[in-house]
């Protein structure tokens, strides 16, 4: 019998969480979950972008049968490439997880230069967006506590997505004036989906939902982040917050424990949302981020590749440490859920936080 | 010719240039140990690679990261353009090969990438069959070149389900071959569950982890 012990919804949960309230029970909400929530209903994932609509009924489903606060999303990693140009492939093979670049809108120095800002409400999946978040609206489930979700990337990631990373990495030190102005480009494209999300569904209630695995420290230096990802996150984050928007959720992905002190500077909103992955850990993330909730970070492999009793575990046991998070936690997983995960794996997890996720006091 | 000293000076002017990933400066070292009659082979072999065991330490040791590796590998191939079409074959040292690529549903090719980079400096040959490789190429490929190890690769925790596909059906055609995994979401248990023999957890160890295993692999045919 699940919960029985609850007296909060997960939207509760979350509000409490906001007001700087401790919750019935540790919260779980998965970072992106879609391509599991699709297969699960029989759905492909590449039906996330051809058929919307199939998308927020599956999340939905899914977020309700394992008991997790839903978030709607169509989201994915290579965003920026089609956006400004380029072109995708969506995943439509037995092993494809997610829509994958085969042509970047950038590929020389002189495509750099004569890159332009997209039209907002023309670019890649923003349209798909638009109708998706309308439809989000159509309902309000128990377990939703943000309705509006604006899904950017930090301007890193979209940079790395319009060049690709190679030459990325290649011009932060050969180039770097090219660097700084698709870095420039990035950031203001982000901005401008904000400032589009505001004006079309408010900023209420409303999420900036966004993520940054380029510029981790399996790619790049922390010295390097400092020149090129921090000026350009703050600024982000700093616009993001002016339009007035609340709260900022970043997925900070990877081994990203040299960047901590980084990030740590980038204004996250009141609070932010922090979401590390297994590389990092929970209590390293809540002494940089002492204001904000933290969310993580079961290792997605494990959830995949391990047994039942070994996820149940593992759950418990980053439970019992993300529950001494001095601003609030939330547990996820360290990136997207997978979507091949047994299903019984993943109900390990909610079952784990059922039992070992209730708080004996108050704040 | 040059004298030892002047070799020996060159040889660390190319090593010194390669780590500090100074392309021009590689490129008229090169061109002055020719000129100075420096042998090309111990010029590669002694001053471009070993800079790439160095570089290699330092990845794995957080003090060089993918781009430090990428501009340091620039210098290389800049150099060794120079210097590869003056080697004098050489009897006696066989090189070794790897067959390379990234699985099916899978286009991350920077660590595959490095790999390659950190194989071709420590001289052995490299066929990159490159990224979203459908399996049976795996096999196929290998039925062809019979390299000495085929390194298999994905980043994503839905492609690295097709690895232990893409082991079975290498070893169909070469049940003899040694198969090395890396990627992000492996680690050396799983790499051993999926059949692999042997795991590289960075490019940084990977030519090391290679040698490694096809000393283990070749123990263990010893011993059956």
């Amino acid at each position: 019998m699940p919960d029985q012990k609850a007296i909060m919804t997960d939207a509760q949960r979350i509000n409490a969480l906001l007001d700087n309230q401790k919750p019935d029970r540790v919260p779980v909400w998965h970072f992106a979950y879609a391509g599991f929530a699709m297969l699960e209903k029989g759905y492909t994932i590449a039906q996330i972008f051809l058929e919307p609509e199939k998308a927020l009924e599956a999340e939905r489903l899914a977020s309700r049968k394992y008991r997790w606060v839903s978030n709607p999303t169509i989201g994915y990693a290579a965003y920026g490439s089609w956006e400004f140009g380029g072109q995708l492939k969506l995943p439509t093979g037995e092993y494809d997880q997610a829509p994958s670049v085969i042509r970047y809108p950038v590929e020389t120095e002189g495509d750099a230069w004569s890159l332009k800002l997209p039209d907002i409400e023309k670019a890649g999946i923003i349209p798909g967006r638009i109708m998706f978040q309308e439809n989000v609206l159509r309902e309000k489930p128990e377990n939703e506590p943000f309705q509006v979700i604006c899904c950017i990337n930090e301007p890193f990631h979209t940079a790395g997505n319009i060049c690709g990373l190679e030459r990325l990495c290649r011009w932060l030190i050969k180039k770097p004036e090219i660097a700084h102005h698709l870095l420039h480009l990035a950031t203001d494209h982000s901005s401008q989906v904000a400032q589009y999300w505001a004006k079309k569904f408010g900023t209420k209630n409303a999420l900036i939902r966004s993520a940054d695995a380029i510029s981790s420290n399996q790619v790049i230096s922390p010295k390097l982040f400092e020149t090129f990802a921090l000026p350009y996150a703050k600024e982000l984050h700093e616009k993001i917050l002016t339009i007035g928007y609340k709260n900022i959720y970043v997925h900070i992905c990877g081994e990203q424990n040299l960047n901590l002190p980084y990030w740590a500077e980038v204004p996250m909103g009141n609070p932010g949302f922090v979401s590390v992955g297994h590389e990092v850990d929970i209590m390293a993330a809540s002494k940089y981020f002492p204001r904000d909730i933290i969310l993580g970070n079961i290792n997605p492999a494990i959830v995949q590749n391990s047994t039942v009793d070994e996820v149940y575990r593992l759950t418990k046991q980053i439970i019992e440490h993300g529950k001494n998070c001095s601003r609030g936690y939330i547990f996820s997983t360290g990136c997207d859920l997978p979507p091949r995960a047994p299903a019984e794996n993943v109900m390990a997890m909610t079952r784990a936080t059922e039992d070992a996720g209730f708080y004996s006091q108050t704040f | 010719m040059a004298n030892e000293q002047r070799t020996l000076e060159i040889l660390k002017g190319l090593r010194d240039a390669v780590v500090s990933m100074d392309e021009n400066t590689v490129k008229e070292l090169s061109e002055l140990a020719l000129e100075e009659g420096v042998d090309a082979y111990d010029a590669v072999t002694e001053g471009l690679a070993k800079a790439m065991d160095r570089v290699g330490e330092l990845y794995s040791n957080k003090e060089y990261f993918v781009p430090e590796i990428l501009l340091a590998s620039d210098a290389l191939y800049a150099g060794l353009a120079i210097l590869q079409p003056h080697i004098r074959i050489r009897t006696g040292a066989e090189k070794k090969s790897l067959l390379l690529g990234v699985v099916e549903g899978d286009v991350h090719d920077i660590g595959k990438n490095l790999v390659k980079i950190m194989f071709e400096a420590a001289g052995w040959d490299v066929h990159d069959l490159g990224v979203d490789v459908k399996l049976p190429i795996f096999g196929e490929e290998q039925a062809r070149q019979k390299a000495d190890v085929v390194g298999i690769s994905a980043l994503m925790t839905t492609s690295m389900l097709a690895i232990p596909r893409a082991i079975e059906l290498v070893k169909a055609h070469d049940p003899d071959v040694a198969i090395l995994v890396g990627g992000a979401p492996l680690n050396r248990e799983l790499a051993t569950r999926y059949g692999a023999d042997g795991y590289a957890k960075c490019a940084g160890e990977v030519v090391k982890e290679a040698q490694a295993m096809l000393e283990r692999v070749k123990n263990r045919k010893k011993m059956l």
